[in-house]
């Protein structure tokens, strides 16, 4: 009787593929290690049985050295050994380095299955292994596998009821490590191989000189490619589906609609020039899709695509070690440049990537940083679409004033922060270049989220917004807060409703300034304003939980001083 | 026989590890990422200001923090 089935195995060995094969969950993997940082459960049918499965985070042994690695080890040990069976994953390409975890695995007496996966790169890369051979030396059933394609899985999952333990001496660790040269030796055969031009680029990428130059030009290209793409969607399009489709559709609909009533204020909003106008009506059928899906979703979509294919390639643990020494000096270490990244698509991911930090300050600093200084793709798009209308040069100050923001606020707690931020210490993966259609899923499965989430806050938020607006419930806030928000920051006093409507979405949020006729530095003042203060629902919600309510109380009370200090310098000082 | 850490070693030269000058906990991280006292390794790279160390070592590449490249200290001719 099994009643439930791990995986296990190194970090970046290919778990969550494995996962995504035995149960059709899709997970989103990449080529770097620490990918998963929730526990993913789900279920596999062993004949007619369906037993529960857990992708367990990446470990190099049983005895923890980190966060992530006590998690997975303790885990293991919900059930008795004879009531789950251990689903080992290894790295074709590097048994040695795998194999420690796997005597571990057998020494404790654990039921182990031992899958050899990504044997085909091993096959590119002149490694052989002999699986009969290494089954017998380990005494367990190996099965070799190609995760990405399926290659294997099959069988694996037959293999599954048949583990039983094998017996080996406890080892100490300087012996197990010469156990394993003496098993490698036997079942490796390595082909000699000249040096690829991958192989070239994987060094020339680590290299101060060499690795500094492909860093800027890949940041410049990604940059200038998810811009590129994005303005093509909107150009081609969603530009003419909204102009050519369905406006004409909406106005037949409210030809004979009475022009102030309360349903056509609600739906259709305030005409301009006696017409619809997408960005400056405000209605729900009208404003608000045309923000999710004409200036929001075409970014989404180009950022994910460029995010997901430099997350597959394995180039991000590179840029990591290029900003290793700058990121030290935030108190943090170059593996945070992975959750600001991803944080650049939502903070909300980004913020639980900081869970592969392994101090309590660096995870601190991390999701701070983050939320104030990384804006997210909904609220670029909504700066590129409106203050890029201004020129270029303003959208370039918006990120110039983050960046700053992130360096000075990050040397300052580094400074008075207690507590201590570990050293880096990451393996760094081979390139390795994802089928289309791996990247296309991943892309695809990113979007469909981003929708989900977004679209019924985006709708429900514009008609409650339309709702107070009509009944002037926000006149007392606004007159309250006049001082501030014009005195301070010249805004008009409406501008507040956005800062407000910024805690639910921050896109719909720029979405309020849009009628308001914003001159350029209001506009750049705005935006910034946004993104700095405080983030939307759903990052509060992460923060409290990765940060508890110290954690929450501290970070807001530094976001909120940040807004009116950085606020008022741009009004009078930057911006004058 | 001169002994010196991974942060003095030139780029590109192999040499062996002779100690780990740091704790137990370092010891095992370093242990199960397959550093230990005998281990042979090639120094790739070195950022500089500070930056990690990146080594070659078996078929793994590995990044290593300024501070913890101190301490590992490898035996050269």
């Amino acid at each position: 009787m099994i009643k439930k089935i791990y995986l296990i195995g190194n970090p970046n060995v290919g778990k969550s593929v494995v996962f995504s094969r035995l149960t059709g969950v899709h997970v989103i993997s990449s080529n770097y290690p620490g990918t998963t940082v929730e526990i993913l459960k789900g279920y596999v049918y062993v004949g007619d049985e369906k037993i529960e499965i857990v992708d367990l985070p990446g470990t190099y042994s049983l005895e923890p050295t980190s966060h992530a690695e006590e998690v997975a080890v303790s885990l293991l040990k919900e059930y008795s050994k004879d009531e789950i069976v251990v689903i080992n994953i290894l790295d074709a390409t590097n048994l040695e380095r795998n194999l420690l975890l796997t005597l571990q695995l057998i020494e404790k007496g654990f039921r182990i299955v031992a899958c050899l996966n990504m044997c085909d790169e091993a096959g590119h890369k002149g490694v052989h292994i002999d699986t009969e051979k290494l089954e017998k030396l380990l005494n367990v059933q190996v099965v070799p596998t190609c995760a990405v394609t399926g290659l294997g899985i099959k069988s694996l999952i037959e293999k599954i009821k048949d583990a039983s333990p094998a017996l080996r001496n406890q080892l100490t660790q300087e012996e197990r490590w010469s156990e394993i040269g003496r098993i490698v030796e036997q079942v490796q055969r390595l082909e000699h191989r000249h040096h690829t031009l991958k192989e070239l680029l994987e060094d020339a990428s680590v290299r101060p000189l060499s690795g500094f130059m492909i860093a800027s030009g890949i940041i410049y290209a990604s940059f200038k490619t998810v811009r590129f793409i994005g303005e093509f969607i909107i150009n081609k399009i969603t530009d003419p589906v909204f102009i050519n489709l369905y406006q004409p559709i909406l106005e037949k609909l409210t030809l004979h609609w009475q022009e102030k009533g309360f349903w056509f204020h609600l739906l259709i909003g305030d005409l301009i020039n006696s017409k619809i106008d997408f960005k400056q009506s405000l209605g729900v059928l009208t404003t608000a899709p045309y923000i999710e899906f004409g200036m929001v979703l075409p970014y989404v979509i180009s950022f994910y695509l460029i995010l997901s294919l430099l997350e597959d390639i394995g180039y991000l643990p590179r840029l990591a070690i290029l900003l290793d020494n700058v990121l030290h000096r935030l108190g943090l270490h170059g593996f945070a440049v992975i959750p600001v990244l991803l944080g650049f698509g939502c903070n909300v991911p980004g913020i639980l990537a900081t869970r592969s930090l392994e101090s309590k300050r660096e995870r601190f600093i991390a999701s701070t940083l983050i939320s104030i200084g990384v804006p997210c793709i909904p609220l670029q798009a909504m700066i590129f679409g409106l203050l890029g209308q201004f020129g270029g040069l303003y959208v370039v100050g918006v990120y110039l004033v983050l960046f700053c923001l992130v360096l000075i606020l990050g040397l300052i707690m580094n400074r008075f922060l207690t507590g201590y931020s570990p050293e880096f210490l990451l393996e760094i993966p081979p390139y390795r270049f994802p089928p289309l259609s791996t990247l296309l899923k991943k892309l695809y499965f990113r979007v469909k989220g981003f929708l989900i989430e977004a679209v019924p806050v985006v709708m429900i938020g514009v008609l409650v917004i339309n709702i107070l607006i009509y009944f002037k419930l926000f006149n007392l806030v606004t007159s309250i807060s006049a001082p501030v928000i014009h005195g301070l920051f010249g805004l008009p006093k409406e501008a507040v409703v956005a800062l407000i409507i910024g805690f639910i979405r921050k896109d719909v949020a720029v979405g309020m300034l849009m009628p308001l006729g914003l001159s350029a530095k209001q506009l750049f003042i705005g935006a910034t304003l946004l993104a700095i203060s405080f983030p939307c629902v759903a990052t509060f919600v992460v923060l409290l939980k990765e940060l508890g309510w110290k954690g929450l109380v501290k970070s807001t009370f530094i976001m909120v001083a940040i807004s009116v200090i950085v606020g008022a310098t741009l009004n009078f000082i930057i911006l004058r | 026989m001169r002994r010196i850490t991974l942060v003095q070693i030139k780029p590109n030269r192999k040499a062996k590890v002779a100690e780990i000058s740091g704790g137990a906990n370092l010891q095992n991280k370093l242990m199960h990422m397959g550093i230990f006292k005998g281990k042979e390794m090639t120094k790739l790279s070195h950022i500089g200001l500070r930056g990690p160390v990146v080594i070659k070592t078996g078929r793994s590449m590995l990044a290593i923090g300024h501070g913890i490249a101190t301490k590992i200290i490898l035996e050269v001719e």
